[in-house]
């Protein structure tokens, strides 16, 4: 029994891990807390609905046309809000509450046009595979193999590719990057649109499996940070580490209590990680500012 | 007549919740998404203060103001050893983490089930509070008394050392000052007046559940005072005023039932990316985020 809940965990640490190096991506490069990240997430749930149960497209073709609409809606918000503020030179506590607004912003308009009433995107049950007495789900299977497919060739990329070496020396320092002649204007593009991708797969394969409502985005995005915070600020590893931690835990929790005590226990291991451990498990020790 | 007036009480509660949190936000550049955690606690103590203990008007006040000042000193304590992000993101912990615990905890607070029927406040232990007049009298009061105990706290010399650290943090630690001891007392001072707007909700709705205490309305707590304007009263005032109005305002415009809620929201986010960029320390505020 115990094996199971641990399957189940893993899968879903895997959403959380693709989801978290998404966030990531931004907030250790750009150190920009996008909060609106969770109503880019809810978008592409939005997007799938449309073009797979509305227009009645194949599964496919809409889930890469609802991750393209994401990546437009995350490079619409860096263009049009985040990029004045940071020509502007402004502290990023005050970017941090325009991408408040603007998640609030996104989730109404959404509420407003889809309802707040729950979509399903796939009313079957899923056939699924037994293992001994383990029991997944095909859904399940693909969200799997999924995220851990694209984190994997991500992490070769970010090792091997032009990209991901600007990428980390964003992370180290961004300020020299630009004394380099980096142009951080079009890098920023980069990494939100890749950002919003993650966001936008790991949105598809939870909303093919349980449907969505206009606010699943904060509670996702709680758990994504939380799961960067045990896993260290910096490392790009340490997000898919404490994606797969924040997952095991919640599984063991539905085991161990029940899940109404989920959202408490990740949140109590945030705060003793906050306070005996702010660099999280991968970070370097430093002075948690 | 009477929609007028239970706007007012609104925006009385509002104005407490605002004006506390200015101390955190405005004065020492403590951004805390945590105070709707407190504004329950205030609301749950309320009822244990009239069904358990059964005290009058002014016990019940200091009983919660106490108790939550006393809670809140349990949160303080660890949140406040961290800086910026972190520290936003403790209080947003314990924001979960309380609001978890107030809607799983059924045998104590009845949960998702809420707790109808909360009983009158009791002036001099006789006179019942109840009705539309006599809680816009004692909401205005309270309001009032609020807005003057910040007013004189922001003016003190306390207050002069709360903008020192909001400013330069170092400079004051250099000046000798214990900058820790300030900050704790900032969001206890802070988190036990907010108790009493969850005093005055519980008793003027007469029924509460934990989803009025959400993250949600943390969020909505900070952006009225971001809105209003941080670092003085003038604008926290404003804050609470401009979001529990200009909604009701755009009621009047035609909207339908269905998208009001929705559009009131969006008017908010808006706002708050509108005013972030072009006037950072809000409409009638004098401290720009930091």
């Amino acid at each position: 029994m115990i094996l199971q809940f641990i399957v189940n965990g893993i899968i879903l640490g895997s959403i959380y891990a693709l989801v978290s190096l998404g966030f990531a991506l931004v907030y250790n490069t750009t150190r920009t807390f996008h909060i609106a990240y969770a109503a880019i997430y809810m978008f592409a749930s939005y997007m799938m609905f449309s073009f797979f149960r509305t227009l009645e497209l194949p599964l496919i073709i809409s889930f890469v046309i609802a991750i393209l609409a994401t990546v437009a809606l995350s490079l619409t918000i860096e263009v049009i809000v985040y990029q004045p503020l940071v020509n502007k030179n402004t502290s990023l506590n005050i970017i941090m509450i325009s991408s408040l607004g603007v998640m609030i912003i996104v989730i109404n308009t959404i509420a407003m046009f889809y309802g707040n009433e729950t979509k399903i995107l796939n009313p079957d049950i899923s056939e699924s595979y037994t293992f001994g007495n383990i029991l997944i789900t095909y859904t399940q299977l693909y969200q799997l193999v999924t995220s851990v497919l694209i984190i994997g060739i991500f992490m070769l990329f970010l090792k091997y590719s032009n990209f991901g070496i600007r990428t980390r020396a964003m992370r180290d320092d961004s300020t020299l990057c630009k004394v380099f002649g980096m142009d951080i204007k079009r890098m920023r593009l980069y990494l939100f649109a890749l950002s919003a991708l993650f966001a936008a797969v790991g949105s598809g394969l939870i909303a093919y499996d349980v449907g969505f409502d206009p606010y699943i985005g904060m509670p996702m995005l709680l758990n994504v940070v939380v799961a960067l915070i045990i896993g260290g600020i910096g490392r790009f590893e340490a997000p898919v580490l404490g994606g797969f931690i924040i997952g095991l835990l919640q599984a063991l929790t539905v085991w161990v209590f029940s899940a109404r005590w989920q959202d408490a226990i990740t949140f109590v291991l945030l705060i003793l990680f906050l306070l005996l451990r702010p660099q999280g498990l991968l970070g370097e020790k430093q002075r948690a500012v | 007549m009477n929609y007028v007036i239970h706007i007012l009480i609104i925006i009385n509660i509002y104005i407490i919740l605002t004006v506390c949190t200015n101390l955190l936000v405005g004065l020492t550049n403590l951004l805390s998404l945590g105070q709707a955690a407190f504004y329950g606690i205030g609301a749950y103590l309320t009822v244990l203060a009239l069904t358990v203990f059964h005290l009058p008007l002014i016990a019940v006040i200091l009983f919660v103001i106490i108790g939550t000042a006393l809670i809140s000193l349990l949160i303080a304590y660890p949140s406040l050893r961290l800086k910026g992000d972190y520290f936003i993101l403790a209080t947003l912990g314990f924001q979960l983490i309380i609001y978890t615990i107030l809607y799983n905890w059924v045998a104590v607070t009845r949960g998702p089930y809420g707790i109808p029927g909360i009983p009158a406040l009791k002036l001099f232990g006789m006179v019942d509070i109840s009705g539309l007049y006599p809680f816009l009298i004692l909401s205005a009061i309270l309001a009032l008394l609020v807005v003057f105990i910040f007013y004189r706290l922001i003016h003190s010399p306390f207050g002069r050392v709360l903008k020192g650290i909001r400013d330069d943090e170092i400079a004051v630690l250099s000046l000798g000052r214990n900058v820790t001891k300030f900050k704790i007392w900032t969001f206890v001072i802070s988190s036990g007046f907010i108790g009493i707007a969850g005093m005055i909700y519980a008793t003027y709705v007469t029924y509460i559940d934990p989803t009025s205490f959400n993250l949600d309305e943390a969020i909505f707590i900070l952006a009225a005072v971001l809105i209003g304007g941080t670092g003085n009263i003038r604008g926290p005032v404003i804050g609470a005023v401009f979001v529990i109005l200009v909604p009701e305002l755009l009621r009047f415009v035609g909207f339908p039932d269905s998208i009001a809620a929705n559009m009131r929201q969006i008017v908010y986010g808006l706002t708050l990316v509108v005013l972030m960029y072009f006037r950072p320390q809000g409409i009638a505020g004098e401290f720009k985020l930091q």
